[in-house]
């Protein structure tokens, strides 16, 4: 009778592989618009490699392109011209820091409608995420965004 | 740069289909912004943005597209988006733009929105 309680072994097996498939990142990006596919790549990798479905591991990689622009466009790079990307695994969720060197620039303080043409990269991260928060510190902006791993459902 | 890519063809003798391939994003945004940009100054006033071979659209590319579909209306043409990539879609719900550019299943779907919003 208890066994039945317990989750279906085939379902523990792939919760298994998925948390020995992912490896923590911790990468230095040159801050130039051509590194973004390489940022992109890095968060769907360790996304497929945490078992993020397809939806949600492309949200993460779009959230977290959006941040990584946004250093790239209005921050500073540290001395050596990077910027910092990092995923870890906390739990159920992957959560991704991006740093860069440079003192917070808020976005406009107008309330803008949704048609303007830029602007829009915070909607986007705290949509597309469970969890977004801005660090300013005098001396760097970081960027942090948690999303859950949906709970696997197992195969009927 | 990597697989960006763009070609455009006149059909029909006024609708112009500006087809757009591979990752769309800051990097890329600007060649993008000109060549609409071109065609509106070019004379084009049927416009059917082909996003269809579309694999990653940024906020930046996003905001090409609102701008260059006010620029068209402000000229009196209409330009509409196809895109059938259910990823790119879902993205656009997610903060409420699909009635800012409405993203069109296929080409009849979009030619049917030129002919009306024309």
């Amino acid at each position: 009778m208890r066994s039945l309680r317990l989750p279906s072994p085939p379902e523990q097996a792939d919760r298994a592989a998925v948390a020995e498939g992912f490896e923590p990142v911790d990468l230095r990006l040159p801050a130039r618009p051509a590194e973004l596919k390489r940022a992109r790549d890095c968060v769907a990798t360790a996304a497929a490699d945490f078992g993020f479905a397809r939806k949600a591991a492309y949200e993460l990689v779009f959230a977290v392109n959006e941040a990584v622009t946004n250093a790239i466009k209005h921050g500073s790079p540290d001395q050596d011209g990077t910027i910092r990307l990092s995923i870890d695994a906390e739990d159920d969720s992957l959560v991704c820091s991006i740093q860069d060197a440079g003192p917070f620039i808020p976005p406009s303080k107008k309330h803008e409608p949704v048609s303007v043409e830029s602007g829009r990269g915070f909607a986007f991260m705290s949509a597309l995420t469970d969890e977004f928060e801005l660090l300013v510190r005098p001396a760097a902006t970081v960027v942090r965004l948690r999303k859950l791993r949906p709970a696997l459902v197992p195969s009927a | 740069m990597g697989n960006f890519q763009m070609s455009d063809d006149l059909l029909g003798g006024d609708v112009r289909v500006l087809r757009v391939a591979g990752d769309v994003d800051f990097d890329v945004a600007p060649q993008f912004k000109r060549r609409i940009s071109g065609l509106i100054e070019a004379g084009d006033r049927q416009l059917v943005v082909d996003l269809s071979a579309v694999e990653f659209i940024d906020s930046t590319a996003i905001g090409v597209l609102v701008g260059a579909i006010r620029r068209m209306r402000a000229a009196g043409g209409s330009l509409v988006v196809v895109c059938d990539n259910e990823d790119v879609q879902a993205i656009f719900e997610a903060v409420g733009l699909e009635n800012v550019i409405p993203l069109h299943h296929s080409h009849q779907d979009a030619f049917a929105a030129l002919a009306v919003t024309a």
